[in-house]
């Protein structure tokens, strides 16, 4: 309990100043966001809640300066100290930076991008060989390169299904981990499931799943619709 | 290429992402407006909104790809302003007040920067008719307490009173609402 706590939040919140930090209760504390809400339904030239002009400058400044220090190309992820270091000037950014990777690391298993990206349909193509049916047993991830294309075929079920062998986030080439039953790409971290959507990364925005490659068996072989070999133009 | 390998209906091609930033401050001003409204949603002061939005795209910006999309740019400032106002309810009431929730609207949508006006239109057509009318002669139409106890046809003192107890009955009312 802390009824002076309250009554002097609530009192800075109708004053429009910064209120001040105290313990409340669960009920002080629902208190608080009902009075949040209060505040923040007013409408009108004294409602605050669009952004001034003033602040929005300052702020832009500020950035501008916090990113001329920048490399050329922006580092996605990983150099995680260096970044604390330099937008730690409030111990508070650096917390917030850190908060979000492990928001990454939750974020893998939340689908905030669609499970499996679309189908890749090629402008021109055939239907290439990339094994006989007997080299892909069910279960079985056949890895193949047809030059335009690389990715990894198997069986479910009996009906073949492939996907893209192609990172995507900037186009290392994946390799099957089989242990774990998992594509991982070797330059960030990235793992996908045989069927394409991400499993786990360490990116600001998580990258996109595999596409699948329309693939079909005939006679004793398993095909997959590609562009020609860029070597071959048909 | 030869020309008899055209597609029947070629797709046009573009130039760069158009879906696209083509740089930071593109992100900064297309996105710094509803960041701090959605903030301020939340936290319902300037000072503290001010600070907040500073710490999203103090955090944000660097560590970003411009090769992503406009959405998913704004999902992950949307995601970072999570973070953001987690700690600072982690750091200033020990603990959490109010949060960013995922939604299915757009970051940017009204729905998504901020429900305080449905809600408490909600908990306000609840309350007996003085509580109703003093919290929003205070909080929604920013009068004093003086103000507001002439408003009312009441003293100060009974003002500051009535006041107390219809922030408790709407908390009541609001967070019975909410689960």
């Amino acid at each position: 309990m802390n009824a002076r706590g309250l009554r002097r939040y609530v009192d800075d919140l109708l004053r429009g100043r910064r209120p001040k930090a105290f313990a409340p209760d669960d009920f002080e504390a629902a208190q608080i966001r009902t009075a949040i809400e209060l505040r923040a339904a007013r409408q009108g030239p004294d409602a605050a809640d669009a952004p001034d002009e003033e602040f929005l400058n300052g702020l832009h400044r500020r950035l501008a300066e916090q990113m001329a220090g920048a490399p050329p190309e922006p580092v996605p992820a990983l150099n995680t100290t260096r970044r604390q270091v330099i937008v730690g000037t409030s111990a508070a950014a650096a917390a917030a930076v850190t908060a979000v990777s492990i928001d990454r690391a939750v974020m893998a298993s939340q689908t905030d991008t669609p499970a499996v990206a679309g189908e890749l349909k090629p402008n021109t193509g055939s239907w290439q060989r990339v094994a006989s049916s007997s080299d892909v047993p069910d279960g079985r991830m056949h890895p193949f390169d047809l030059g335009s294309v690389s990715g990894f075929v198997r069986r479910i079920d009996g009906t073949p299904q492939a996907v893209s062998g192609v990172c995507t986030h900037q186009g290392c080439r994946l390799w099957f981990d089989a242990p774990d039953d998992r594509l991982r790409c070797p330059c960030h971290s990235t793992s996908f499931a045989p069927t394409g959507e991400v499993l786990t990364h360490q990116l600001p925005i998580a990258p996109k799943p595999l596409p699948a490659l329309m693939v079909r068996e005939a006679n004793g072989v398993i095909e997959v619709f590609a562009p020609p070999r860029p070597d071959q133009p048909a | 290429m030869t020309a008899h390998n055209e597609p029947a209906d070629p797709r046009p091609l573009r130039a760069v992402p158009n879906d696209g930033y083509t740089d930071w401050e593109a992100v900064y001003q297309d996105n710094a407006a509803w960041v701090y409204r959605t903030l301020f949603a939340r936290v319902g002061n300037r000072a503290d909104a001010e600070d907040l939005t500073t710490e999203v795209f103090l955090a944000a910006l660097r560590p970003l790809r411009l090769t992503a999309s406009v959405g998913e740019v704004r999902a992950y400032l949307r995601a970072t302003a999570r973070t953001v106002l987690a700690a600072h309810w982690r750091e200033t009431l020990g603990r959490e007040i109010t949060s960013i929730d995922d939604i299915e609207q757009p970051p940017e949508s009204e729905e998504a920067i901020s429900t305080a006006p449905q809600r408490v239109a909600h908990v306000l057509e609840r309350l007996p008719d003085n509580y109703r009318r003093i919290l929003e002669s205070r909080f929604l139409q920013g009068n004093s307490i003086k103000e507001s106890a002439t408003k009312l046809g009441i003293s100060v003192a009974n003002a500051k009173v009535l006041q107390h107890r219809a922030l408790r009955l709407a908390a009541q009312v609001n967070d019975g609402g909410q689960s």
